[in-house]
């Protein structure tokens, strides 16, 4: 078994490797001191279990384990928390696999014989009721094996297709698997829903137009691409951009 | 000064203490008091009012000093007594102090006045009648006393055992998110590095002991700064490179009397929202001067660009529990103030500059 431990700490890395080293059965033990890394590193060499702390600096536990879910064959991953109330109730009621800190040896090695992917939906929820970063602050596209983070502030729009959902941003033109409602939901704050296939950030609104035939359209402040509104969006998004709520 | 919090905690039992001199002030007080309304109510009766409220004074003074004689000697012992029986005890001697103090006035009355005589005295003639108008209303105002006391002390009581409790709920608890994790470098240290693993233990353990200690007692600045010392030679263990302190404090006072637990909850608070929220960590400035006679202590911390660090629920309630135990420490006198600027956050403590007798000199 391959694993990858994630934590920010030492001392913390040391002793689940230390750990993991008297329970045997792991070919290779990797480390990454932070979310950036485990991602590059799960992209790159494709471990089994990740072992990964939920309160990091830069991208939480749980926005890594997001991101890792987008991955063509995405490992098992296994929290792990010193405390953290909202996280761990909501684990539980979404049966994630997760270890308490400081971790027991026995509960390791069980939690590494459970070890399961951890369903999209699901994280989801425990991102909702764990209360820590609702939202991420990076979206996670896919460049052939490799996995780009792109920061929501440099993103024009989403736009979706048949099959997948395109990310319009600053360094160009990404496609990302997820659908575009649940973004919609998750950026509710600052995108804006212009129609069926488009989540517009509010920011990037330079004019909303009429056409000559009646219907509205969006103007996207920095590369100037022009989105339609359909009309059951319309209103809200008057009402958005005149600040009424 | 502000050495206890508390103010004078009662000994618990509701009888004042009539042997001071502002239970004996208050005394006189109030039998003159008396005395006036007795005085103002016969007015029609009695030709002359000021003499009759000057036997009318003389004659509760009397009263009221020996009640309170008596019950200066007896409170000793009717302390130990549940309190109903005390109160009972009590109106008991309060009464027949009252009985002989009127026994012995209308003996002397009629010693004084054998021989005379003008009717028109100052002293009782009617003895049956007199004893027992006295014995009434000793009885009922006794009664009255009593239970007056017996009210207001449960009222001050109820008072300060919520003020206490107030203080107990604000003194600053050490985070569990801190207790977890050192607990976690410590079982990590103990097979690479047991002797880290050992003072860190030490360490953790003094730290326990100050946030259990008296909610409301009062610490020397240098036991305040020692204990934010410990606290940061345990997230150095966790951290490592990634955490760096400033202490720029000479200029503290050592003595200072402090509400323990000011400065350390504040470092807490830079590291669990700045320093480990930032991938390559940062540095804690702690700087402390005195200008007029008031302490200023500044922390100060970077912290991650896109967060609404001040606004976090953990650090909010922190701040706010430290001003209120400033404010309970030195009501009116001194203050917390914060400050968040671009990727930067400071909290500054204000207070007068008063030394404590230090408590315990290590």
């Amino acid at each position: 078994m391959n694993l990858l431990i994630v934590d920010d700490e030492a001392p913390a890395r040391d002793r689940l490797r230390r750990l993991l080293e008297e329970i045997g059965d792991c070919q290779t033990i990797a480390e990454a001191v932070n979310g950036e890394e485990a991602l590059a590193y799960c992209s790159d060499q494709q471990p089994d279990v990740v072992l990964l702390d939920v309160r990091m600096p830069g991208l939480s536990g749980i926005e890594v384990a997001r991101h890792i879910d987008t991955l063509p064959d995405p490992p098992a991953v296994i929290f792990t928390t010193a405390y953290d109330q909202y996280a761990v109730e909501a684990f539980e009621t979404e049966a994630v696999g997760y270890l308490l800190k400081p971790v027991r040896k026995e509960k390791l090695a069980h939690a590494l014989r459970h070890a399961a992917r951890i369903s999209p939906s699901r994280l989801v929820k425990v991102a909702q009721s764990a209360r820590i970063e609702h939202r991420r602050e990076q979206i996670c596209a896919r460049l052939g094996d490799q996995l780009r983070l792109i920061p929501l502030t440099d993103i024009f729009y989403f736009l979706a297709d048949q099959k997948y959902v395109t990310v319009r941003h600053k360094g160009g033109e990404s496609l990302i698997d997820e659908s575009l409602k649940s973004l919609a939901e998750e950026f509710s704050g600052d995108f804006v829903r212009i129609h069926r296939n488009a989540l517009v950030a509010e920011k990037q609104i330079s004019a909303v137009e009429r056409t000559d035939d009646g219907r509205y359209v969006v103007r996207v402040r920095e590369c100037s691409d022009v989105l339609e509104v359909s009309r059951r969006h319309a209103a809200e998004l008057l009402r958005r951009i005149r600040g009424e709520n | 000064m502000p050495a206890n919090l508390g103010g004078n905690r009662s000994t618990g039992f509701f009888l004042p203490d009539f042997c001071s001199a502002t239970v004996v002030f208050a005394v006189v007080l109030i039998a003159e008091l008396v005395a006036i309304i007795f005085a103002v109510a016969r007015a029609s009766l009695h030709q002359n009012f000021w003499i009759d409220l000057a036997a009318c004074s003389l004659l509760l003074l009397w009263m009221g000093l020996g009640c309170a004689a008596v019950l200066c000697r007896a409170r000793p012992r009717l302390q130990h007594m549940p309190p109903q029986r005390a109160g009972l005890i009590a109106l008991a001697l309060l009464v027949a102090t009252v009985g002989v103090i009127s026994e012995l006035v209308f003996q002397v009355g009629r010693v004084w006045s054998e021989g005379m005589t003008d009717l028109n005295t100052i002293f009782p003639v009617d003895h049956a009648g007199f004893l027992l108008r006295n014995l009434a209303v000793g009885f009922i105002v006794s009664a009255l006393a009593l239970r007056y006391f017996y009210v207001s002390a449960e009222w001050k009581r109820s008072i300060e055992m919520e003020a206490l409790a107030r203080i107990r709920a604000l003194q600053a608890r050490i985070r569990p998110h801190f207790l977890f994790n050192s607990m976690n470098t410590i079982a990590a240290l103990t097979r690479s590095n047991p002797g880290r693993a050992e003072q860190a233990v030490e360490d953790l353990a003094d730290l326990f002991r100050a946030s259990l200690s008296e909610a409301d007692s009062m610490i020397s600045l240098r036991q305040e700064l020692e204990i934010a010392r410990t606290h940061q030679r345990i997230e150095q263990l966790r951290l490592g490179d990634r955490f760096h302190v400033d202490w720029d404090v000479d200029e503290l006072p050592p003595r200072a009397a402090v509400p323990g637990l000011i400065v350390q909850p504040l470092l807490e608070n830079a590291v669990y929202h700045g320093i480990e929220m930032l991938p390559a960590g940062g540095t804690v400035t702690i700087k402390g001067r005195v200008v007029d006679r008031l302490v200023e202590i500044e922390v100060r911390n970077p912290i991650p660009l896109q967060n609404g660090y001040s606004e976090r629920e953990g650090n909010r309630m922190a701040l706010e529990n430290i001003r209120q135990r400033l404010e309970l420490a030195w009501p009116g006198r001194a203050r917390i103030e914060t400050r968040q600027e671009a990727g930067e956050f400071s909290a500054r403590l204000i207070f007068p500059y008063a030394e404590g007798n230090e408590a315990t000199g290590e």
